[in-house]
Parts: structure tokens; C-alpha cells; sequence
């Protein structure tokens, strides 16, 4: 669907709909709280890394891979020496461990184990259980209730893969959350969506047809939950945490589905004066590998539109799957997969510039990424300062598979909560990726959580960063 | 342009040890085709006593019918089946299940959901492709465990929903035909809830639904139209649990029980679930209601009677495209400076092949897993024949059957383009990726992962030299314990490049596509041969290929892996498609005679 097709009016009251929060932004701030909200993104890209191409020195000079981030590089915090915990690197629930790719995806924001399944596979085949339990985005979810259209918010850029490998977000146990990777779909959804299904109409609906819209979608809401609720008492209890799981989403889409938007007088005026605006774009060919820019670039967009418009605060980004074998024919010509490139050992060659290159133009999205995000003034700083954004990747040394020294930066300063421009190095003193977790929700405001995710990890956030 | 993107679909699977004995039970007919099954009064089947063990047709050597816990060789793990004796004349496999692995909740998947309200609603089911991929465990896109309804789910089944029931009632005449001049709006509404209703949810509506309905119904009724209201109502219909899960809930459950009988509606939405991938119709729930699906034999006529309907097709089809992968295809890329011909023409005309071989082979041929694995001939159109090589190929847009030149030594499902660009890598071949698809999913004997710490590159094939020798450092060390697994099966490939074209050099040198099944439980899998049609006569001929489709087919139709409980149902399934000469149609209606097919796993509330 072309996005041309939402009429002027119809994406302002789409719009209108879907910033029905903004004011709380304003809200906030009218309240004393001066402080603008605190945003969670967690960006991912496949494959691992190169740490002798990655690691700055303690001084901040950028080698190859991580060059991109020059600009932005006193606005990051290089966090060397995390692994992940015991029982993602040599523990199962049962089964066998499956593949460090899946693992190092399914732990990435769970840091657990994956659940049994059926054994280990590689190169594109299913390989164990799904994760084992709550990530940390949706944890944050229930633990601070959002006051945002979108609790939380999945995109993707060519996922395309349905595997283990290729989902980070879950709800729950077994509960993966696919990404968005339509960018027809993620605008929609941002900046239409109240009004897709209008009765009678294809777009255009007026206001009454609009209520009328949202007054059956709540009666059908109500069907919906009584009937959910009365089949979760004649099944056993473990289709009824199914159900529960559906009816707990169910609720979360009705809050935005059938919301009466504060229109104030309607049509433009009520639009906040620092509004927002949907980007326009033109739909790549998702298909193709070679459009692979274009579509990350369109989704880089709308997210910092979703954020900017105050639409979510905590968004997941992912490139592509780990594992991935996507192809970069328009990066240097590499003729190359991505996954067979990353496994070279060779500490030169057409593999190893291949890699290189890659992983650059991977960090070069990242700083596109965070460029946008420093270019958005909130008043009392940018942004990309009110964020914590996470670059992740689900293996440590590509050629090794490594679990023991995740590539992992932080960027923004969630509010001046921490000091930036840093190496923090613990090398010599792992932590694991549990404590990671730990520090991000205290910095979203979830101050007093203690530990999350195996027990065989340890507790407490990252010592030295806070 | 946009393209809707199948899931991906493949994958390793655990090699299960069966932990019950069975004597002499893999060469008869198949179990449990006599009259021994459930009687007549449905619901009143005494688990474990009646509905599963071998009596075939008083052939059985008298008391292959036991109880709970019977006697004789009960299993080695002690739980869910025990062993029965008796089994005369080799019929069926002396095994009775006491016990069963529960049973999850089934949510239907994207493909499921599309079928359904395509027949429910008489409509064009694409709004459907709004829905996310459902994500693929062990090769396939239904297990139940991971199915799960997250909030990008439930926001679309709220706005796909309401796009199709739009379009639904424009055409209202085709859903309804109650005369609302002579009726009355409301009365046919009721009507409408009652009959429409019972399709959605697949069972006779109660007054709880009815009220539910026309609740729905008030709402788009009041200050709108009877033609609103019908379209809230199918809202509401689309939205429920009832219909978005397959919900077994009719028999009370009684803890006591350990094999819990399934309503004949229940049964009647199995059968078409897995045969049609699509609800019951309302002949089929008719015969539900009239008591038709009360024995075994009577549903394994009725699945027969379905296996024939076009629907069949399409349901069969979503096994083979995900067993073998090539569900894949729609989310395969390949490298365009190398393959500059796999165009999205191509593709299709990939896609398409599999289907319409499976037709033939299903439909029209012997169904046996022999055909669809040696059959040399392919159905081509668009580009495809001029790929295989074919004078004058057909190159409409439907595939056409034509015989496979010699020349290119192919046949059946493994030499298929479509199959081989699966299973390859975007830019090269993959020996490994071959043979480990014939030991997993043919040889149900998957390979342990690589060691960590190994450099698992796949060379450059620049290198002027075959697959064979890149890969010859995998024949070394620490690789070959794994490998030698798979690389001497997938070798036997290579005369076909990554997107199947035919080839016999590979940089200026000639293709050894000699091969070797090692290590094989199947005695009859061992010594040498020459390429995909030697190996693929050899698999065919091969009883451990047999249980494993038999054991393939049991996780699709199941949605989950197997269990040790489910070890008799597996059994005999799997000695029925023995001897039955490999018939995958009788290995659908097999299924249907399972232990695991009519009982449930008793739930506490």
C-alpha cells in the first residue's frame, strides 16, 4: 500500500490518532518533570564482529569497523569484557545447546538458556527451542506501563527469516515477537492505523464514521475478553497461559484501536507546535538484497519518527538475521555471503576486506541512525541524549562463534544518567550480559531491579558505568 | 512491487528413540483398520481399551486389545504405551498407548487462517498477508508451542478481520440467503449467527455464542444496517478465541482418564485441518452431527473421501513445500552477477513445479514415496524447461508435465530446481547443506553441531578446484566425525549448481558425483553410487527412509515433536506405510488411526 493513498486528512487523523499521546511528553514536563522521557533502543546487526577492527583504544581512536562513529563517539560507551552468562554458553534446558548464533539471539535480551528442542543446526535450518523467557524490553514494558500508543515497538530491515536466529523480543517463554520489516506497514501502523477498516469507506472517513468505528471495535473487544475468559476456565493451565497471552494482547492493541483521540478543535491546530512528521518515502523491493540500504534507511526513518512523535520509547531495530547470509554485491562488489565471509580466518584477503566492509557499512547505519536521533533538539538536550541505545550483535569474534566478549556499545546517556566518551574495559574481569540488562532498566527508571535472567549469570548492573 | 514472504521452513529434527517394543509388527497391513475402534457411541470409548491396539479384522493372535497397563512387553521407558503380545501374521504393531502426551492448544497458522476465512467468507483471502510470518520450529510453521498470539498478532487479526468482513458483505447473497423481507433483519440474523457460527467455531453454536453474535450484530445494526450488522458479527466471529484456536474443550476433563475422547467435531477439524489445511465444511460437520465419525473405520473413509477433493491439494502440498524446503524460495536470494537467471519469473515457475508434481504423484500416480522421489519428470513453465534443458519446452504460465531428458541425470522431488536452490547457498553449492537436508529429513538422523572455535568458512569457489576438494579439509580431524555424515551425500549433487542448473565441470575440472550414505542404521543405505538418481532409488527403497517420512508426516499433522507417549501411534503409522508400499496417501489416512488422532491428554483445570 502506497502511503500516497492516506489523503492529507486522513493521515492527520491517523496521525492525530496515533500521537493521542505526544501530550503526554508535554504532560511530563508541565508536571516539573523536566526531564523528557527516557527511550530504550536496542539495535542489532548479524554476524558478530572482528575485535581487533572494533575496539577503540582507551583514548577513543576509532580502528576500521567502528570509524563510522566518529562523530558521535563522545556520546558512546564502548563496554568490553561482557559474556554471556554460564548457562548460555555451555547449559541447556534439556535438549542440546543449540547453535551460538541462536543462542547468542535468543539470550541476547533474555540471557537465558534456549528452551529444548531438537538439536543443533546451522546455515539455515531450525535449530532449538525458542527462548526461555521475558526479554528485557517487554519486561520493561510491564514494570513501567508506558504511556505511549506502542508499548514497545519490533522492526526489522530483511529478516525474512522465521527461525530462532531471527527474533530477540519476547514476551514470555516461548512468546517470540516478530519485527515490523514492511515499511508500508510500520507507517501504517504509526500514522494510520486507527482508520484502516473504516465501514463503508477506503480511506476517507469522517469523524462520525470514525466513532462509530471505534464504539463496535469496543463492543467486539468486550465479546472478545468475556469469551477469552471463559475459555481459559475449561482448559488446562498450559493453554490457558496461551490464552492469557492473547488476551493480554488483545487489551494492549484495543487501548490504541478504539482510542478517542484528544482532536481539540480539530484538523491541524491540535497538532503539538514541535510536531512530528511522518517521513515519505517509496517503497524499495523488499525482495532484493541489492535495496538493502534503501529499506533500512526508510525504517531508520520511521523509527526516529516514532520516537520523535513520542509514538513508543522502547524500539527494537533489527538487521537481516544472525546467521545472516544476505549479500552485499552493492558494497564493493562483494560477491561473497555474509555468513561464509564472517568465518574466514584469514587475517587478509578478499574474505577478510569483505568483512571489514561490511561490518562498516553496518556501524555506518549506525551512525545514520544516531546522527537523526542528535538532530532531534528536545530542549534540554537531544534525542539520541534522552536514549540509551544498544548496538548489539549475537557472537563476539565472527571466525570463533565466541560468546565471551560481546560487542556491545551503548549510545546516548538516557538523560546524563551516566558519563559517555569511554572505553569501559573489563577484560580482565568479565561481566555477564545479565548485568547489562540489569544497568539498562536502571536506566530506563527501574532502579531497584536486582538481577534478570538466568541465575547462573551474576546480579547487580555493569560496576563502573552509573 | 510487494511480495508477501513465506516463513522459512526447514529444519533439523531429534532422532527419537522408540522406547516400545514391538515384535513382527512391521511388515503387516496396517493397525487398527478393523472394526476394533471406537463404537458407535462416540464419547463412550473406555481409554485404552478399545480405541487403539491391533486387533485387525480378528486376524490378530487374540490379545493385542489390552487394557491399561497391559501385559507383554511393555516399554522400555516405562511411560505412555505398553507392549501387547499377540500379533499373528505380522498384521499390526502389539502396542497400546496408556498414556498421552498433552496436547497444546493450536492457534491456526497464517496459511490456515487464510484457507478458513477464504471458504468461511467466500472471499479473496490476500488481506491475510498483513499477518507475520509464523515462526518455523523443526522444519515446520504449526508448532504449537511457539505459536503464540503477540500484540502484532492481535492488532492484525482485529484490522484483517475487519478488511474481510467489509468485503464479505458486499456480497452478502453468498454467505446468507434468509430473505430479510419475509424473515425479518433480526430473525435472520439469528439464523446467520447459528449457521455461520457453527463454521466459524467449528461446532454447533451454543446460546452463549448466539448471544455473542448478535450482540456483535446490535452493535452495527443500531444506527446503521442490517448489512453492518452482519459484518460486526463476522468481526466478532474472526476475533475469538473460537476460531483463532482450535480449542478441544468439549469433553469435560476428567482427570481420571487418561486418554480423553475427542467429539466427533473435534475430530472433524483434525481431519480437515490436516488434509485441507482449512476448516470443516458444513458437510463435514454434518457428518460430525450425525454421528458419522464415531469409529475408526468410518473416519478412515471420510478422510479417503477428503484426500480426493481439491482442497486435498493444497493441504498436502503445505507438508511437502516445508518438509522439503522449498517453502523456502520465496525468501531465497541468490547472488545476480552469478546467477543472473534467477529471476523472479523463474523463481515462480520453481515454486510452482513442486505442487503440481505433487498432483501427479498424489492424485493421479501410485502416491508412493518411490514416484515422488524417482520419477524423471517435471512440470515446467516460464523459464523452467529451458533450465532443465528441454527442446522446445512448454513456457506457459501453469506447469506443464514433460518427460526429463537422460542427458541430465534428474528425477524426482530431490533434482527439482526449486529443491536445489534451497538447499545451496546464495552465491555457491552446499554439499553440507544437501546432505544434512537427506540425513534430517529423509534419514531422521541428524548430524551433532561443529565444534566451536573451527574455521567453518565455505571456500571461495574461485579456488579452480571442485566442492569435493574445497571441502576435503572437512574429511580431516575433528570435522570428519560430522561430516562424513553428510559432505559424500551432498557430493552426489553437485552436476547441480546452486540454483539447479546442470553442470558437469566445475572451474575447467570434472564433477565426481560419486557418493556415500556412512553410517546409516539401514543396512541397505551402504556402498557406493553416482549421483541424485542413484541415491534417491536407493532412499526410496529404504525402510529407515520410510519411518522417517511416516515420523515427518506425525510432527506436521501434530503440530509438535513426537514424545515418548506417542511411540504405538508412531509405530504404527509407520508399519502401516510399510506396508502399504510406501503410499503417502494411506499414510495420511494412517494418522487418522492413531491413538494421538483421537484422544486428547486428560488436563487439570
Amino acid at each position: 500500500m502506497n502511503p500516497l493513498r492516506f489523503t492529507r486528512r486522513n493521515l492527520l487523523r491517523g496521525g492525530l490518532a496515533a500521537t493521542a499521546a505526544y501530550p503526554l511528553l508535554e504532560a511530563d514536563k508541565a508536571k516539573g518533570q523536566t526531564a523528557s522521557p527516557t527511550r530504550l533502543i536496542v539495535f542489532t546487526t548479524p554476524n558478530g564482529t572482528r575485535n581487533a577492527l572494533y575496539w577503540p583504544t582507551s583514548d577513543l581512536t576509532l580502528p576500521s569497523i567502528t570509524k563510522p562513529l566518529e562523530p558521535y563517539k563522545q556520546k558512546l560507551s564502548f563496554l568490553k569484557g561482557i559474556r554471556l552468562n554460564d548457562q548460555l554458553q555451555n547449559g541447556s534446558l534439556g535438549g542440546m545447546l543449540g547453535s551460538e548464533h541462536a543462542r547468542g539471539t535468543g539470550g541476547m535480551l533474555t540471557a537465558r538458556p534456549l528452551n529444548a528442542g531438537t538439536e543443533f543446526v546451522s546455515f539455515g535450518n531450525t535449530t532449538s527451542g525458542w527462548g526461555s523467557g521475558q526479554s528485557l524490553d517487554q519486561y520493561l514494558v510491564g514494570r513501567l506501563a508506558p504511556p505511549n500508543l506502542f508499548t514497545s515497538f519490533q522492526m526489522g530491515v530483511h529478516v525474512r527469516d522465521t527461525q530462532v536466529r531471527a527474533r530477540i523480543a519476547y514476551t514470555g517463554n516461548n512468546q517470540p515477537i516478530p519485527p515490523r520489516e514492511d515499511p508500508n506497514d510500520v507507517f501504517s501502523a504509526l500514522f494510520a492505523g486507527a482508520t484502516a477498516g473504516t465501514p463503508g469507506s477506503s480511506g476517507g472517513a469522517s469523524d462520525a464514521a470514525l466513532a462509530r468505528l471505534w464504539a463496535q471495535r469496543q463492543s467486539v473487544f468486550d465479546l472478545t475478553n468475556a469469551e477469552t475468559t471463559r475459555v481459559m476456565g475449561i482448559v488446562g493451565s498450559a493453554d490457558k497461559a496461551k490464552l492469557q497471552a492473547f488476551q493480554d494482547s488483545m487489551r494492549d492493541v484495543e487501548t490504541r484501536l478504539v482510542q478517542m483521540p484528544s482532536m481539540g478543535s480539530g484538523g491541524s491546530g491540535s497538532m503539538p507546535a514541535t510536531a512530528c512528521m511522518a517521513p515519505t518515502f517509496v517503497e524499495p523491493d523488499l525482495t532484493v538484497d541489492t535495496q538493502y540500504a534503501q529499506a533500512g534507511q526508510i525504517q531508520m526513518d520511521l523509527a526516529v519518527a516514532a520516537l520523535q512523535c513520542d509514538l513508543t520509547r522502547i524500539l527494537t531495530f533489527q538487521w537481516s538475521y544472525s546467521e545472516s547470509e544476505h549479500l552485499f554485491q552493492f558494497l564493493n562488489n562483494i560477491q561473497g555471503n555474509h555468513h561464509a565471509i564472517s568465518h574466514d580466518f584469514s587475517s587478509s584477503g578478499v574474505n577478510y576486506d569483505a568483512y571489514n566492509a561490511i561490518q562498516t557499512w553496518y556501524a555506518s547505519q549506525f551512525a545514520y541512525f544516531l546522527g537523526k536521533l542528535d538532530a532531534i533538539d528536545e530542549g534540554d538536550g537531544t534525542l539520541l541524549d534522552h536514549s540509551v541505545v544498544l548496538w548489539a550483535t549475537e557472537i563476539g569474534e565472527s571466525t570463533q562463534h565466541d560468546l565471551t566478549l560481546m560487542p556491545y556499545i551503548f549510545a546516548g546517556s538516557a538523560g546524563g544518567k551516566f558519563k559517555t566518551g569511554r572505553l569501559l574495559d573489563w577484560s580482565n574481569n568479565r561481566q555477564d550480559n545479565n548485568q547489562m540488562l540489569v544497568t539498562l532498566a536502571h536506566l530506563m527508571g527501574a532502579d531497584d531491579l536486582a538481577s534478570f535472567g538466568d541465575p547462573s549469570g551474576k546480579t547487580g548492573p555493569l560496576p563502573d558505568l552509573m | 512491487m510487494r511480495r508477501t514472504w513465506a516463513p522459512l521452513s526447514i529444519g533439523l529434527v531429534v532422532a527419537f528413540v522408540a522406547g516400545c517394543s514391538s515384535n513382527g509388527g512391521s511388515n503387516g497391513p496396517a493397525a487398527n483398520s478393523g472394526g476394533s475402534g471406537p463404537n458407535g457411541s462416540g464419547s463412550g470409548a473406555t481409554p485404552g481399551s478399545s480405541g487403539s491396539s491391533g486387533t485387525q479384522g480378528g486376524s490378530s493372535g487374540g490379545s493385542g486389545n489390552n487394557a491399561t497397563g497391559g501385559t507383554g512387553n511393555s516399554s522400555s521407558g516405562g511411560t505412555g504405551t505398553s507392549g501387547a503380545s499377540g500379533s499373528a501374521g505380522g498384521t499390526a504393531v502389539n502396542c497400546t498407548t496408556t498414556e498421552l502426551e498433552p496436547t497444546p492448544l493450536r492457534r491456526l497458522t497464517k496459511f490456515e487462517y487464510a484457507n478458513t476465512v477464504r471458504d468461511l467468507l467466500k472471499v479473496d483471502p490476500s488481506p491475510t498477508s498483513d499477518m507475520p510470518a509464523d515462526e518455523v520450529s523443526n522444519g515446520y510453521d504449526n508448532d504449537s508451542g511457539v505459536l503464540t498470539v503477540s500484540s502484532l498478532h492481535a492488532e492484525k487479526y482485529v484490522l484483517v478481520s475487519e478488511t474481510l468482513a467489509h468485503t464479505a458483505v458486499q456480497n452478502l447473497s453468498a454467505l446468507t440467503t434468509c430473505d430479510t423481507t419475509k424473515m425479518g433483519e433480526d430473525a435472520c440474523a439469528q439464523a446467520f449467527a447459528k449457521s455461520f457460527g457453527r463454521r466459524a467455531f467449528r461446532r454447533p453454536t451454543t446460546a452463549n455464542d448466539e448471544q455473542m453474535l448478535m450482540t456483535a450484530y446490535q452493535a452495527g445494526k443500531n444506527g446503521g444496517s442490517y448489512q453492518e450488522g452482519i459484518e460486526v458479527m463476522i468481526r466478532a466471529a474472526l476475533q475469538s478465541p473460537d476460531f483463532i484456536y482450535r480449542l478441544e474443550t468439549t469433553t469435560p476433563a476428567d482427570a481420571k482418564a487418561a486418554l480423553v475422547p475427542l467429539s466427533q467435531f473435534e475430530l472433524a477439524t483434525r481431519l480437515s485441518y490436516m488434509i485441507w489445511a482449512t476448516g470443516p465444511d458444513d458437510a463435514l460437520l454434518d457428518t460430525a452431527q450425525n454421528d458419522g465419525l464415531s469409529t475408526k473405520d468410518q473416519v478412515a473413509a471420510k478422510a479417503r473421501e477428503m484426500l480426493k477433493d481439491d482442497r486435498a491439494k493444497l493441504g498436502l502440498a503445505n507438508f511437502f513445500n516445508q518438509w522439503s524446503g522449498v517453502t523456502r524460495l520465496a525468501i531465497t536470494t541468490k547472488n545476480t552477477d552469478l546467477f543472473p537467471s534467477f529471476s523472479d519469473d523463474l523463481r515462480n515457475a520453481m515454486a510452482a513445479e513442486l505442487p503440481a508434481f505433487l498432483q501427479y504423484v498424489l492424485f493421479q500416480g501410485d502416491h508412493t514415496l518411490h514416484t515422488l522421489l524417482t520419477k524423471p519428470v517435471a512440470f515446467v513453465s516460464g523459464p523452467l524447461g529451458q533450465l532443465y534443458g528441454i527442446a522446445n519446452a512448454p513456457t506457459g504460465s501453469s506447469p506443464t508435465m514433460v518427460d526429463l531428458p537422460d542427458a541430465q541425470q534428474r528425477s524426482g522431488l530431490l533434482t527439482q530446481a526449486g529443491f536445489l536452490s534451497v538447499q545451496a547457498h546464495p552465491d555457491q553449492t552446499s554439499p553440507v547443506l544437501r546432505g544434512k537436508f537427506v540425513r534430517t529429513m529423509l534419514l531422521c538422523d541428524p548430524p551433532p553441531p561443529p565444534p566451536a572455535d573451527v574455521n567453518i568458512s565455505v571456500p571461495p569457489s574461485s579456488a579452480g578446484n571442485t566442492a569435493r576438494e574445497r571441502f576435503s579439509s572437512h574429511a580431516q580431524g575433528s570435522c570428519q566425525s560430522c561430516h562424513s555424515a553428510m559432505d559424500p551425500i551432498g557430493f552426489a549433487f553437485e552436476n547441480f549448481d546452486a540454483m539447479g542448473q546442470y553442470r558437469t565441470t566445475e572451474n575447467g575440472e570434472t564433477i565426481d558425483a560419486s557418493g556415500v550414505i556412512n553410517g546409516a542404521d539401514d543396512a541397505s543405505l551402504g556402498g557406493n553410487f553416482v549421483g541424485v538418481r542413484e541415491l534417491a532409488e536407493k532412499l526410496a527403497s529404504s525402510s529407515q527412509v520410510n519411518d522417517c517420512v511416516a515420523k515427518q508426516w506425525f510432527r506436521y499433522a501434530s503440530g509438535r515433536l513426537e514424545a515418548e507417549p506417542d511411540v504405538c501411534s508412531l509405530q504404527n503409522m509407520q508399519s502401516s506405510f510399510s506396508s502399504k508400499n510406501g503410499d503417502l496417501i494411506e499414510l495420511v489416512v494412517a494418522m487418522t488411526q492413531t491413538d494421538d488422532f483421537w484422544y486428547r491428554a486428560p488436563v487439570t483445570l
